[in-house]
C-alpha cells in the first residue's frame, strides 16, 4: 500500500471544521477516499463537499445584504 | 456618513506562509526554489494590479526576501512613482535563504526572538532596505510588534510613524482552530488603530509621555463577534479568510459577508466622531496557484477582484478614503485625542441571531457588553495597569504576548457553568421574597449616545417576572472619557405592585490570565473598606467572605497583573462585600447589595488601577 497524499484543493476535515478545527485531509488512492488524521472521519469527494454544506447551516444570515439601517438593531 | 478610511497593504513575500507547505507536498522543503519565487512574485503583481485596476493607491511592505530581488525592488519604486504607493517595509517575510543562513534559525515571527536578536534583525532589515531604496521607512509592522520592539525602532528609525502591531483575539483560539500549531498568542488588544504606550503595545497610550511614537493599526479589521468566539482568519476584511471560513455560496460564488463587514465597519463612524477605518492586507499564500482552503484559484482570485472591487466601488462613490500608512498616521493624529475611545455597537451579521455586543477602548480599560445577556461585562481588560509585559525568548513570555483579562467569558466561563462554581462575569442579580433572576438571562438591545466626555450605553428595558411580582427594569452604562471607570446604573421603571422593594445584588466575579487555564490566585487580596474599618482577606481558595453595611468600596488586588479592581456603590441600603473562590472555582467575587423601590436607582462604579 502507497503512502497517502494530499488530494486536490487540501480538503479540510468537515468534521473538525464543524469544532473550529483546520485540518487537511490526506487522499488514500487505494481506499479512494480522504480521511482525517486526527479524527475518525473518511470520505469521497462527493461526500466532503455534502458534508462542508453542514458548517454553513450555522451562517443562518451568509446569503443575507444588511441596509445601514438595519445595523441598528 | 462620513468616509470609510482604507489601508489596502501588500507585501512581496518571497516564500509566503502556506505556500511552501502546500505546493511543496511530496518534495524537500527548499525555500529557493525558483518557481516558488516566480510565482510569490506573480501573485503580488496581480494583487498591485487590481488595487490599481479600482484607483487604489496600496502601502507595499517590502519583506527582507524582497529586498534580495531586483525585480521585486524595481517594482516598488515604479509603483511609488506611478500610483503613489507607500513603499514600506515589512517583519513579516523573514524565510528565505538568505535569513536562515545568517541567522540559523527557522524562527519567523520577530516578536519572538530575543531582544538582541531582535535588535540584530531590526539593523539588518532596514539597513538593506535602505541601501535598496536610499531612504528609511515611515511604516512598518508584523503580526505583533512588542513594546520593547517599537521603542527600539522608534529610538533608531525615527522615520517610522505607523505599524501593523497586532491581531486581533488571535489567541488561544487560533492555535486550537490550527491543531494547536499556531503560536501567535496576542489577545486582548484594540480592533482598530490607537497609539501604543511605551510599556505595553496593546494598551494606548493615555498621554504624549506614555506615546511610543507610532500610530498602531491592526492586522485586518475583524467580525467583533465572530472573531470572539471563532477563529479569527474566518471573519476579516481579506477576501479569502470569507473563503477559509466556508461563508460562500459554493453555486454562485458570492460572499455577501464580506459586504455586510465592510459596511458595519463604516457604520462605526456614528459611534466614533464621524470616524471609521478598515485595513486589508493579504499575503500572496492566501492566493496559491494551487488553490487553498477547498478553493481552486480562480475562486481565490474571484474574492480578491471582488472584496477590492467594492473597495473601488465605495471611493467611486465618494464614500471611502485610501490612504498610505503613512498618511494614515498623520491623519490619526490629527483627528485623535489621547483619551478619546473607540466605541462599537456591534451586531451579528452572519448567524442570524440579532446579538449585539458594545465594545469600548482607551488608555485605561477594554471591555465588552453584551446586550444578550442583560448588559452584562463579558470582557475586561485592565489597560490602566499599563502592564510591563516583555515577550520573546529570554523572556517570562516567549510566545504569549496577550494583554491579560479579569473577565472572559469564552475561557473562563461567563454565566453558565456545570455543576457548581462561578463563571467571570460582571452583572446584578434582581432578588424578591426568596427568588432571584440574573440579568444575564433578559435579552435586550442597547442605543449609544455621548454626552460630554461620556459615553452611555442606553438599554432597552427589561422584565423580571417573579412569582408575585413584574420588575420594569433598565440598565444605563457609562464609560466616563480617561478614568479606568465603568459606571452602571439600574433603574426600577416599574413595578407591578408599587410598594413592593426589590434587593439588587451588583456582582463581579474576575480571575486573571491569557489563555483558557486558571493561573495562580494565592498572591491575591480582596478587601472591604467602610467608615468603622479596613477588612482584608489573603487568598488562600478556603471559599471566604467579608462585607460590610454601608461599605465605601470593595477591591482585589492581583500583584502579577498589577491590577487593582475595586468597585464602589450608591443606592439604598447599600452593603459591599467580597468572596474568595475555591479550588474548583478559582475566581473572587467583587459586588454590593442594595434595595430599590419603584423609580429608585442603584448605581456602582468599577474602577481599575495600577497596583503599585
Amino acid at each position: 500500500m502507497a503512502q497517502a497524499e494530499k488530494g486536490r484543493l487540501n480538503y479540510r476535515c468537515p468534521s473538525c471544521f464543524l469544532r473550529d478545527l483546520d485540518i487537511d485531509m490526506f487522499f488514500d488512492k487505494d481506499k479512494g477516499e480522504y480521511y482525517c488524521i486526527r479524527c475518525q472521519y473518511t470520505g469521497t469527494e462527493e461526500d466532503v463537499l455534502a458534508k462542508n454544506q453542514l458548517a454553513r447551516v450555522r451562517y443562518r444570515a451568509m446569503g443575507k445584504r444588511f441596509t445601514e439601517e438595519e445595523f441598528d438593531l | 456618513m462620513d468616509k470609510l478610511i482604507l489601508n489596502l497593504i501588500h507585501r512581496p513575500e518571497m516564500v509566503p506562509e502556506y505556500a511552501e507547505k502546500v505546493t511543496g507536498h511530496g518534495k524537500s522543503e527548499d525555500i529557493g526554489r525558483k518557481a516558488l519565487l516566480t510565482e510569490s512574485l506573480d501573485i503580488f503583481k496581480t494583487q498591485q494590479e487590481i488595487a490599481h485596476k479600482n484607483g487604489l493607491k496600496t502601502t507595499i511592505q517590502m519583506t527582507y526576501a524582497s529586498l534580495f530581488n531586483a525585480e521585486a525592488v524595481a517594482l516598488a519604486k515604479e509603483h511609488h512613482e506611478k500610483f503613489g504607493d507607500e513603499i514600506s517595509l515589512s517583519l513579516l517575510g523573514l524565510p528565505c535563504k538568505e535569513f536562515r543562513e545568517k541567522y540559523q534559525t527557522k524562527d519567523f515571527c520577530i516578536w519572538m526572538f530575543s531582544m538582541e536578536d531582535k535588535k540584530a534583525i531590526v539593523d539588518d532589515v532596514f539597513g538593506k532596505f535602505h541601501e535598496a531604496f536610499g531612504f528609511w521607512p515611515e511604516s512598518t509592522g508584523s503580526y505583533y510588534m512588542d513594546a520593547e520592539l517599537i521603542n527600539y525602532i522608534k529610538a533608531k528609525y525615527p522615520s517610522v510613524k505607523c505599524a501593523v502591531a497586532t491581531c486581533w483575539e488571535e489567541g488561544p483560539k487560533a492555535y486550537h482552530t490550527c491543531n494547536n500549531s499556531w503560536y501567535t498568542f496576542m489577545d486582548g488588544g484594540p480592533w482598530a488603530p490607537w497609539i501604543p504606550s511605551k510599556v505595553n503595545t496593546h494598551a494606548p497610550a493615555a498621554n504624549a509621555d506614555e506615546d511610543s511614537g507610532i500610530v498602531a493599526i491592526p492586522h485586518l479589521s475583524r467580525d467583533l463577534l465572530a472573531c470572539y468566539d471563532g477563529n479569527g482568519s474566518n471573519f476579516g476584511t481579506h477576501p479569502q479568510n470569507v473563503l477559509r471560513g466556508m461563508i460562500y455560496d459554493t453555486e454562485t460564488w458570492e460572499f455577501p459577508y464580506l459586504y455586510n463587514l465592510i459596511d458595519q465597519y463604516h457604520h462605526l463612524s456614528k459611534y466614533n466622531n464621524g470616524y471609521a477605518y478598515n485595513m486589508v492586507f493579504v499575503g500572496p499564500g492566501w492566493m496559491n496557484k494551487m488553490g487553498r482552503w477547498e478553493s481552486p484559484y480562480e475562486l481565490l482570485l474571484k474574492s480578491y477582484e471582488d472584496g477590492i472591487g467594492y473597495y473601488g466601488k465605495l471611493k467611486k462613490e465618494g464614500k471611502l478614503i485610501d490612504m498610505t500608512m503613512a498618511e494614515f498616521a498623520d491623519h490619526y493624529r490629527s483627528v485623535k485625542t489621547y483619551t478619546e475611545p473607540e466605541c462599537a455597537l456591534w451586531r451579528d451579521i452572519l448567524y442570524g441571531s440579532d446579538k449585539q455586543l458594545f465594545w469600548y477602548c482607551d488608555p485605561y480599560v477594554r471591555a465588552c457588553v453584551n446586550m444578550d445577556q442583560g448588559g452584562a461585562i463579558v470582557d475586561l481588560r485592565p489597560y490602566a495597569a499599563k502592564l510591563e509585559w516583555p515577550v520573546g525568548i529570554g523572556t517570562d513570555h516567549i510566545q504569549d504576548a496577550s494583554y491579560p483579562f479579569l473577565i472572559q467569558e469564552k475561557y473562563r466561563a461567563g454565566y453558565f457553568t456545570h455543576y457548581a462554581g462561578e463563571g467571570t462575569l460582571r452583572s446584578a442579580k434582581v432578588c424578591h421574597n426568596g427568588e432571584e433572576v440574573d440579568l444575564c438571562l433578559c435579552r435586550t438591545k442597547a442605543r449609544f449616545s455621548q454626552n460630554g466626555g461620556d459615553r452611555v450605553l442606553t438599554l432597552d428595558p427589561v422584565e423580571v417576572v417573579f412569582s408575585d411580582l413584574t420588575v420594569k427594569l433598565q440598565t444605563v452604562v457609562t464609560f466616563p472619557e480617561g478614568t479606568g471607570d465603568i459606571k452602571i446604573e439600574r433603574r426600577v421603571l416599574e413595578l407591578s405592585d408599587p410598594d413592593a422593594v426589590v434587593t439588587v445584588n451588583e456582582y463581579m466575579v474576575g480571575c486573571y490570565g491569557t489563555t483558557e487555564y486558571t493561573e495562580d490566585m494565592s498572591s491575591l487580596t480582596l478587601g472591604v473598606e467602610s467608615a468603622q474599618d479596613s477588612q482584608q482577606l489573603a487568598y488562600e481558595y478556603k471559599c471566604r467572605e467579608l462585607a460590610a453595611a454601608g461599605a465605601e468600596a470593595v477591591w482585589c488586588k492581583l500583584p502579577p497583573i498589577k491590577t487593582l479592581v475595586g468597585m464602589t456603590a450608591e443606592g439604598r441600603d447599600k452593603a459591599g462585600y467580597v468572596k474568595e473562590g475555591y479550588a474548583f472555582s478559582p475566581m473572587f467575587t467583587l459586588g454590593y447589595t442594595g434595595t430599590l423601590k419603584e423609580k429608585e436607582a442603584f448605581t456602582t462604579w468599577l474602577k481599575l488601577k495600577r497596583a503599585d
